[in-house]
């Protein structure tokens, strides 16, 4: 894990008492909420429906134990003893006081954590592959050009006022754990001919209003010109994004109003007259490199045999093991999904208590390393197999041994109209429904891999679009109504979802979802998941089954 | 029928106007006829009380049997909690006001909140 050194902890110590300022002249009345606000928002807080949003920035969703603690320890002390975790892998304190809000900068700070850049029209934190450094189909570790994007990117002068928002995603491997095509740059590891490390490069995918998967502009960006190119895509979309209209101001809408061969074009240009000075030098990639050395990991047999064991006698634990372990790139450990799903709860939401075991076990078998993902969940990415039942029991007694990874159950759900401030329905209460109809685990095993997302506004911060079964609250005379889209995908085979017909009643939903899943079961094929199904058959049949009652 | 809302400046709770203060009750607010200039007034009133609250404005209301309930959903999440933790948020105080709002429902438009295209 990177560590930050002196000159970083002065910056936070900096911007604490800063803001600490900044608080007390909005309490006193020396400046208005119109002064106070983008102040507020540089440092991760918002005005939601109840109360104070403090968003804190876990850098590409990665944390040791002690920054686990400290804010779990935060969520008892300052908030409702819970926490939010989020698709931008942070975390959310939901309960938050104005006047809280600079000692909790500075408990942050304690451990090297702050919550500057997870708002504003700046570079936000970096998706990175949750299973870096850890899974057997690594071509690079991402945490190492995701951490040097975070310095590049933090406080920087040019780019701290954009046109819009900036997400990055950096993949590790052929397999896209990150949504890279519909960040606004996803960088694919990929290796060149001879070996030599490089980034396939997307620039102008996205969500929200205008969902669009991201064209490549660069099949093969060497590694090494990563931070030119890096300052050349943001220069041309700093210069050309539209600031007039804030709904045309991401950069996919600058790459497809100039066609991507002319965004090319210019990029290219900018980029051979930043030349080879704006790159990092390899010695400071070298010196990130080595604070994710690889672990010292121990020389173990390929089968453990207490794990064979636990595995037989324990029919939740091989349940547990069947869905929520992946293949590790050492033999005789493991990479440990902890499920944030659990049945009726709310998504992404973790008690202080939970975090503090999830802590624990990190410290005693996890190597202190517990990552963030997408979708909402944690990981422990170097768990030895002959530790992995005694991990599984340790969670399954604070309710996080749920055995849904990718199945029906582990649905992704913004906050919505429960909390956000922009939402015009409700996410969660959809999300519970759902996995509440679909609890029976051998069932949900039976249906497999599907992907439920769930946005209360358009802003998709559910990632609706990318859902196989996508899910949009949307407000129809002050009513909530739920939007259907079927076939999309976050992953490699990233695609936006079409949608399926009117919206429907929040009664009627999790029934729509059990008939789309029936007609997945009636139709599919040896090994083909629902989107594979969907993709052969169309959408002609699923449309049948929730709307044909009406017809 | 409309009442007056904003967020405290300090926490960020939901409060609503009641005899030129602040209270947490829906069920303790002033209530305005949709005609009644002293609505508008206590608005313009509010809004200069810049040290004590965020972003207040008029919300419409509906009767819910014998108690006023907000006309949106939106409205109506914030006078109570959020509905996926019941003990948080106002409702966790109970009593027949907050189970009036709990059973309101239907009569909903836009987003409930008056005049909110003109706000700022």
């Amino acid at each position: 894990m990177y560590r930050y050194d002196t000159l970083d902890r002065e910056i936070l110590a900096d911007r604490s008492a800063e803001f600490r300022d900044q608080v007390r002249r909005r309490l006193a009345g020396e400046i208005t909420e119109d002064q106070f606000k983008p102040l507020r928002l540089m440092n991760g807080l918002y005005l939601q429906l109840h109360a104070y949003m403090l968003r804190v920035a876990i850098p590409y969703g990665t944390l040791n134990s002690r920054q686990l603690r400290k804010l779990a320890e935060i969520g008892r002390t300052y908030d409702k003893g819970y926490g939010h975790f989020t698709t931008r892998t942070n975390l959310q304190f939901h309960w938050i006081k104005l006047e809280d809000t600079p000692d909790i900068l500075d408990a942050l700070a304690t451990v090297d954590m702050h919550a500057i850049q997870t708002s504003g029209n700046c570079i936000r934190n970096v998706t990175a592959d949750p299973y870096a450094g850890a899974t057997a189909d690594e071509i690079d570790d991402p945490r190492v050009w995701s951490e040097a994007i975070r310095q590049w990117s933090s406080l920087h002068p040019e780019f701290s006022f954009l046109p819009r928002k900036f997400k990055i995603a950096i993949t590790a491997a052929p397999k896209d754990r990150t949504a890279a095509r519909v960040h606004d740059i996803g960088l694919m590891a990929r290796r060149g001919r001879e070996g030599e490390l490089g980034f396939e490069v997307i620039v102008g995918g996205g969500m929200g209003r205008t969902p669009i998967v991201g064209p490549t502009v660069q099949e093969f960006l060497p590694a090494h010109r990563l931070f030119s190119y890096l300052e050349a895509v943001l220069r041309v979309y700093n210069r050309h994004g539209r600031r007039d209209n804030i709904y045309k101001a991401r950069i996919k809408i600058l790459v497809q109003a100039l066609g991507v061969d002319e965004f090319a074009r210019q990029v290219d240009e900018e980029w051979a007259s930043i030349g080879r000075d704006g790159d990092l030098p390899d010695a400071e990639i070298a010196r990130i490199r080595a604070a994710f050395a690889p672990k010292t990991f121990e020389t173990l047999p390929r089968e453990s045999l207490g794990f064979n064991e636990a595995k037989a006698q324990d029919q939740a634990f091989a349940r547990f093991v069947r869905n929520n372990l992946k293949p590790h790139k050492r033999q005789g450990y493991t990479i440990v999904d902890i499920s944030l799903k659990g049945i009726g709860e709310t998504p992404g939401d973790a008690s202080s208590e939970q975090m503090e075991v999830v802590a624990d076990l990190a410290e005693r078998f996890g190597q202190d390393d517990i990552r963030v993902t997408h979708e909402q969940n944690l990981v422990l990415p170097h768990v030895r197999l002959d530790d992995a039942h005694e991990v599984f029991l340790g969670l399954a007694k604070v309710g996080l041994a749920t055995p849904n990874i990718n199945l029906v159950s582990d649905i992704i759900a913004c906050p919505g109209l429960d909390y956000c401030a922009l939402a015009n329905a409700r996410a969660i209460i959809v999300a519970q429904d759902i996995a509440r109809r679909f609890e029976n685990q051998d069932r949900a095993e039976d249906i497999g891999e599907l992907k439920i997302k769930i946005s209360g506004c358009i802003n998709a911060c559910g990632h609706h679009h990318v859902g196989h079964i996508g899910i949009l609250g949307v407000d129809k005379k002050g009513e909530e109504f739920y939007q259907l889209t079927l076939g999309g995908s976050g992953a490699e085979d990233a695609a936006i979802g079409k949608i399926l017909g009117p919206a429907l009643p929040i009664d009627k939903v999790t029934d729509a979802i059990d008939r789309l899943v029936n007609v997945y079961l009636q139709e599919r094929q040896v090994n083909e998941r629902f989107l594979d199904t969907l993709r052969r058959t169309g959408d002609a049949p699923f449309k049948e089954a929730v709307y044909g009652d009406a017809h | 029928m409309k009442a007056l809302t904003a967020n405290h400046l300090l926490d960020g709770r939901v409060v609503f106007w009641s005899q030129g203060q602040w209270v947490d009750r829906l069920a303790d607010a002033d209530l305005f006829d949709d005609s009644d200039p002293a609505g508008p007034e206590a608005e313009a009133e509010a809004r200069a009380q810049t040290k004590l609250v965020v972003d207040a404005y008029l919300i419409d209301l509906i009767q819910a049997e014998e108690f006023w309930a907000p006309v949106s959903y939106r409205e109506r999440i914030r006078a109570l909690g959020p509905t996926n933790h019941l003990g948080h948020g106002k409702q966790a105080d109970g009593g027949p006001s907050i189970a009036a709002l709990q059973q309101a429902h239907g009569a909903a438009r836009s987003s409930g909140r008056v005049n909110l295209i003109k706000r700022k």
